[in-house]
């Protein structure tokens, strides 16, 4: 299946569910339990507790599918939102502890090269947000890298990078503001 | 820190969406962001753009499949069926309702038929019960004959079936008739028990083998027992 076609299933399965489909969540959770319990373990670095997190992802999507819009949203970008929102929100209760090695931004480098497209993304957007994302300076790029994948605060992020406070906060700031004019159609 | 809005070229609220969707805020201000959020759809929108141009970068994490019992978890915490009508009649407890609901109205009409009878019969319920635990509402209609029965609260057994009894005053328990958990049951009166089945004797139900107790006298446990009394 291509990209459209998932959407398309996707966005007609959130529609059902908001109905009180079962089988409509379970298509969602088919479709896309793979790629947000990658988001979530990789924000959380704990898999009991990825788990548990994964399971509200489900939940949530399941009393919230009718407030999706299909009009203003992908239901990816959608799906991911809510796992990283429930992800960060089990990390700020502090039951677990955080990612908080010292950020190197000379020594930044990806996760896993992001050559392999899934069915899910596309491949056209996710090189044009590579791109703008290249064109920040290494510590901004670190910063956001910090708060987007390990879920940091500005707090943890300036102690990570030992800068001041009020400096993250302006890095962080300026960095996507930068992204946002880069990413104007 | 409101220090860098003024360089930015950016409304203040456009970068606190940036903050949001990006997920650096905490405390307070996270909780402040999200109260917002449900209250200003405009304010929404900025967070979901931002939250549109950020989701490609989730493409770099690679995909990790959750263990099954995920799914089975998931399913266990949804709330019953939303499909209301379909549900309804699944339920137990909605036919439960219906039986008892039914056995009034049948002793409603027994009544009517009592007072408008030319020859009187009394009609008589029983409350079977254990410690206050209702398992069936039996209502004897001696015009017709028959004696209905509804389960109330009587959980199923599958390896055995529920015996209805009756025991005049002082006598032994004579076999009635085979009951259903889960649903209204109606019993011609075998001849035997004519003129039996009248105020003061007793109704019990025993748990029996498929087809009845084997000896003409209950072999199971009781679970319950009630007085027939004039309605």
């Amino acid at each position: 299946m291509d990209l459209e076609a998932n959407r398309a299933l996707l966005v007609a399965a959130l529609a059902r569910i908001a109905a009180g489909d079962r089988a409509a969540l379970q298509t969602v959770y088919r479709l896309t339990s793979a790629k947000l319990f990658g988001v979530v373990l990789r924000i959380l670095g704990e898999r009991s507790e990825a788990e548990d997190v994964l399971q509200e992802v489900y939940l949530t999507v399941w009393r919230k599918a009718g407030a999706f819009d299909a009009t203003r949203a992908s239901p990816m970008t959608w799906l991911i939102a809510i796992a990283r929102n429930r992800a960060i929100d089990r990390l700020r209760a502090g039951r677990i502890g955080r990612r908080m090695e010292p950020i190197d931004a000379a020594t930044d480098v990806a996760d896993a090269a992001p050559g392999a497209q899934r069915v899910l993304e596309d491949s056209q957007t996710n090189a044009r947000l590579h791109g703008c994302l290249d064109s920040l300076a290494a510590h901004e790029r670190a910063a956001l890298r910090g708060a987007f994948f390990d879920g940091n605060t500005y707090e943890q992020l300036a102690q990570r990078m030992t800068v001041p406070l009020g400096t993250m906060k302006s890095w962080v700031r300026r960095a996507m503001i930068k992204l946002k004019v880069c990413l104007e159609p | 820190m409101s220090v860098t809005a003024d360089h930015s070229g950016l409304p203040e609220d456009e970068l606190f969406a940036a903050e949001v969707a990006l997920g650096v805020l905490a405390g307070p201000e996270r909780s402040a962001a999200e109260r917002r959020m449900a209250r200003e759809p405009t304010f929404a929108a900025l967070v979901a753009a931002w939250e549109e141009r950020l989701s490609p970068w989730a493409a770099e994490i690679g995909e990790v499949a959750p263990p099954p019992q995920v799914w089975e978890k998931i399913t266990a915490a949804l709330p019953q069926e939303r499909g209301r009508s379909a549900s309804l009649w699944n339920s137990l407890v909605f036919w439960r309702v219906f039986a008892v609901a039914s056995a009034l109205a049948a002793a409603c009409l027994a009544i009517v038929i009592y007072l408008g009878a030319a020859r009187p019969g009394e009609p008589l319920v029983a409350t079977i019960e254990s410690g206050g635990q209702r398992s069936f509402v039996a209502t004897v209609d001696a015009t017709r004959g028959t004696i209905a029965v509804v389960p109330a609260a009587f959980a199923g057994d599958p390896a055995r079936v529920p015996e209805l009894w009756l025991i005049p005053p002082g006598g032994k328990p004579l076999p009635v008739g085979l009951l259903s958990a889960d649903k209204p049951v109606v019993i011609a009166i075998p001849a035997p028990l004519a003129g039996q089945a009248k105020s003061g004797a007793t109704f019990a139900v025993s748990l029996e083998p498929p087809g009845g107790s084997p000896t003409g006298a209950p072999t199971g446990p009781v679970i319950g027992a009630g007085k027939l009394t004039v309605l």
